[in-house]
């Protein structure tokens, strides 16, 4: 059978906030044009693997591989780690978009001067290319409209379709997603939920760190769950939601559903 | 009470404001410029960067104003090596040292003013920007320093109000600002009360002038939230 080129591995990712230990041992392979979702109760380590990934929480072991380039990683004194080269971190961050639960746009600037910030000022593309690209993005999200609006004056779905567009401006090799409808109220979820599902058809690479049981199980090509920091079951999900093996993971599961 | 006095004297009261003026204005580039590296130093990351910053405004913010003129006025003057430098040309000035001591002292408050408004912006903004790539000096140049901006200009608004104030400390060295020349004027006419009411209400001006400016610097950096 083919198998797509890996897009993203982590290898034995272990993290510690003080004492306790959030992450204990993680290893995670996504392919080109895979959607993994990764799933767990509150406190299970989702979201800060999540950001070990891009190194906005520093792992105290493992390794981190985007297309085959390994992030190379040195030992702090308090024993997590950081980038050995800043510059090899900007590039790998670079390629891998990242949305927030919060959004965090930038509310001084309009929504296209959002989308339109980092490709011209970190990978130097001159403005009108930028500009036509980011405006076909905000289409594509349903905000061509809004472009001149400032996000304060959104709604929150609209900001969140928004800082979407803005990580896609970056043309990413892999899109991460930290629970990018939970601070949004049920009526929103869905118009942010519909663009994830057209991006997941597009066939790109994306890790889903989500509650949305229903939409994970019907976009995803596989399912983590993840429970007190390892990883507590994996399949495609009519695998973990139809017979799943450990036990932890049914009860969650059921009640979830 | 003689008002004619005012009529006779006011363009020398005049030339008065504008010296006040240059003094507030010019002091007010030297201290943003210097509070931009100072607040940055501040919250270095790096502790060794955070001590010279500490250790200026902890000076500046500790001692009177008026000491510190009368230290870089009549105090560097003492200094041979001073006095042979090229910058005894500025040194011998009263002018030029009024705007240095200003300058000096209200970057101490600027720099305090700035790093608040720095820790102010949410982190999750400066995240934002460290998903994307961006390297840290365009990270301050291009996000967190216009953002900064935004939000501390009531407080640097009100900074300036008092820097004018402040400024008045200027006619102690001999500088013939509004208020050194409103004494000067009296020594000569006995009229305390028309010219110090006259030189108060320029001075209500000039602060009138400055709240408009910022009133429309926050329309340019705040427009965000003006919608």
């Amino acid at each position: 059978m083919y198998q797509a080129p890996v897009a993203l591995e982590l290898t034995d990712i272990h993290k510690r906030f003080g004492d306790l230990e959030v992450l204990k041992g993680v290893s995670l392979t996504a392919h080109d044009g895979d959607v993994v979702s990764i799933l767990g109760s509150s406190g299970s380590g989702k979201s800060t693997l999540l950001r070990c990934i891009n190194l906005l929480e520093n792992p105290c072991q493992g390794q981190i591989a985007v297309n085959g380039e390994e992030l190379r990683l040195q030992t702090r004194s308090d024993g997590s780690m950081e980038a050995a080269d800043e510059k090899q971190l900007a590039a790998i961050r670079s390629r891998l978009g990242f949305v927030f639960q919060n959004f965090n746009l930038w509310p001084h600037m309009t929504i296209l001067e959002n989308v339109m910030e980092a490709p011209i000022h970190v990978l130097n593309r001159s403005k009108a290319q930028v500009k036509e690209f980011s405006e076909s993005l905000l289409e594509k999200v349903g905000l061509a409209d809004r472009a001149h609006y400032y996000p304060a004056q959104l709604s929150g779905g609209q900001q969140q379709r928004v800082a979407i567009a803005r990580a896609l401006a970056m043309e990413p090799q892999v899109m991460l997603f930290d629970e990018p409808t939970s601070a949004l109220d049920p009526e929103l979820v869905g118009e942010v939920l519909g663009v994830m599902r057209s991006l997941a058809d597009e066939g790109r690479t994306m890790l889903i760190v989500t509650h949305e049981m229903k939409f994970a199980r019907e976009v995803s090509d596989r399912i983590v769950f993840l429970h007190q920091g390892r990883v507590e079951e994996e399949g495609t999900p009519d695998e973990v939601f139809g017979s799943a093996q450990s036990a932890r993971c049914r009860e969650f599961l059921a009640t979830a559903v | 009470m003689d008002w004619s006095v005012i009529a006779e004297y006011y363009p020398r009261l005049l030339e008065g404001a504008w010296v006040t003026l240059q003094l507030v204005v010019l002091s007010g580039v030297i201290g943003v410029v210097l509070a931009v590296p100072m607040a940055l130093a501040r919250i270095s990351e790096k502790k060794r960067f955070n001590l010279i910053p500490q250790a200026y405004i902890f000076f500046f913010r500790g001692t009177p104003l008026l000491i510190q003129i009368f230290l870089i006025y009549y105090g560097l003057s003492q200094f041979e090596i001073v006095r042979e430098s090229f910058l005894w040309q500025f040194l011998k000035e009263p002018y030029w040292c009024a705007i240095i001591t200003l300058g000096l002292h209200t970057t101490a408050y600027i720099a305090e003013i700035l790093r608040g408004a720095i820790q102010a912006i949410p982190k999750g903004e400066v995240e934002a920007c460290r998903v994307m790539g961006m390297s840290k000096f365009t990270m301050y140049r291009r996000i967190l320093l216009p953002r900064a901006f935004g939000i501390m200009l009531p407080a640097y608004g009100n900074e300036v109000i008092l820097m004018l104030k402040g400024s008045a400390l200027a006619s102690t060295i001999t500088l013939l600002d509004l208020t050194g020349m409103a004494r000067t004027i009296i020594a000569r006419t006995y009229t305390p009360e028309e010219i110090y009411i006259a030189a108060g209400v320029m001075y209500l001006l000039i602060s009138w002038l400055f709240m408009l400016f910022f009133k429309v610097l926050d329309n340019l950096f705040n427009k965000h939230r003006l919608v």
